[in-house]
């Protein structure tokens, strides 16, 4: 997208809609009398949800603003949880600044124009958007995994059977979730609003009769280890330097695996005891550039964390037969495939015995 | 009673000042202000011509998988 485009109104009607007659000074200051660009964009607020929305959106704005999505506080949660310390001015905190707090979203964001972490740029002209683009704003964030898993862009693997046969959209299962519960949480699985599959599909809990599988399996499996495919898994992401001398993100190529785990998050909203596990990019010196030992107790949680894939399929190779899954070692993460160095921190989960044939 | 007309006329035209100076220094409703942003922002050639990138000291390598 060309620097011009990002700004663009394409058409002067915007001005007519309710968010137009507010007027561009009130939201994003600067001086909408001077000729010179320069002058006009004194003061400017680039962005300002933070201080604009919540004058007349006040209470979903402030719900929001300690929305997973707002504060990022999984991140800094589970970094805490290894023995980080993000106290202001700390090595860590300053890593968590420079590479991890810029993946966060504002109202605007989702709203208006793409993320700033992909380019930013008005998404369409100036039009506020009650309902994102899957393409522009969800997507543009959650691409690389969530959204080629769903649009079936991971070579060899279909698209979700929601997209390929219903065309849903991301807003049409996750909505009200986006914008937090108005608690501080550490997951989204902690969110009483967090969209499940049961939702919709509630006659598999109720009417299980006439499915022998879902009778048996219905509270021991997540619904993702019977319907979902290999996905993507990602490892070893540092804080290195480029050429210039500037520290960046890096990390190992991405590996497609499908992994049947025990669950690290049962509880009686998820009381599942297998459910799919995807390994996360961090390791224990992720961001060493920035200090030693910097996540001492590092070994706290797995690197195989609760997974919900999202290319889901009424048929999937391990729900063929009863023996497609039991006793087939390749489906469940066992002490091989784990890193060796990675084998404390995943001892909860890794599976000891194979359910048998 | 000459002199009566000419107080009243006078308050008249006072008020009349008045009223007039005020709508003259009232500012404009929202959306009806006197706005370039939008005239510039709509002007696709003018974007072309003055739209600059912020140079923001940031590794262009800088890439994840989110």
């Amino acid at each position: 997208m060309e620097v011009w485009q990002k700004v663009f109104l394409k058409d002067a009607e915007f001005v007519q809609s309710t968010h137009g007659k507010v007027g561009c000074v009130i939201c994003h200051g600067g001086d909408s009398s001077a000729e010179e660009k320069e002058i006009a964009h004194v003061a400017l607020v680039i962005d300002p949800s933070e201080t604009s929305c919540n004058t007349c959106h006040k209470d979903i704005a402030c719900m929001n603003d300690i929305s997973l999505h707002t504060t990022v506080s999984g991140m800094q949660s589970a970094l805490e949880a290894r023995g980080g310390n993000l106290e202001e001015g700390s090595p860590l905190a300053t890593a968590f600044e420079n590479h991890c707090a810029e993946c966060h979203t504002s109202c605007g964001q989702c709203h208006v124009s793409r993320p700033d972490e992909t380019g930013g740029g008005l998404v369409s002209g100036h039009e506020f958007r009650e309902t994102p683009s899957t393409q522009y704003n969800c997507v543009a964030c959650h691409g690389a995994r969530v959204g080629d898993e769903y649009l079936g862009n991971n070579e060899g693997i279909p698209a979700d059977v929601h997209w390929t046969q219903a065309t849903m959209t991301c807003t049409d299962c996750h909505s009200q979730e986006l914008h937090g519960s108005g608690q501080l949480v550490d997951t989204r699985y902690q969110n009483p609003e967090t969209v499940k599959c049961e939702d919709c599909h509630q006659d598999v809990w109720t009417n299980t009769e006439d499915n022998p599988q879902h009778e048996q399996h219905l509270s021991d499996l997540s619904c993702q280890v019977c319907h979902s495919l290999a996905y993507k898994n990602c490892y070893n992401c540092h804080v290195a330097v480029d050429e210039k001398g500037i520290p960046c993100r890096t990390s190992d190529p991405s590996e497609m695996h499908f992994e049947i785990g025990y669950n690290p998050i049962r509880s009686s909203e998820r009381p599942y005891k297998y459910v799919v596990l995807r390994h996360i990019p961090d390791c224990a010196d992720t961001c060493d550039y920035y200090g030693d030992n910097l996540l001492p107790d590092f070994n706290a949680l797995p690197t195989w964390k609760y997974a919900t894939p999202h290319n889901i399929q009424l048929n999937t190779p391990q729900n063929e037969s009863c023996n497609a899954c039991h006793g087939n070692e390749d489906l469940f993460l066992t002490e091989e495939d784990v890193n060796e160095a990675e084998k404390e921190a995943n001892r909860g989960v890794i599976v000891e015995e194979i359910p048998s044939p | 009673m000459r002199k009566l007309v000419f107080i009243i006329a006078g308050v008249l035209l006072l008020v009349l000042l008045i009223v007039a100076g005020c709508v003259a220094v009232s500012e404009p409703a929202p959306g009806e202000e006197v706005s370039t942003c939008v005239t510039c922002h709509s002007d696709k050639d003018l974007l072309k011509q003055t739209a600059s990138v912020v140079e923001e000291e940031k590794s262009e390598e800088t890439a994840g998988e989110g």
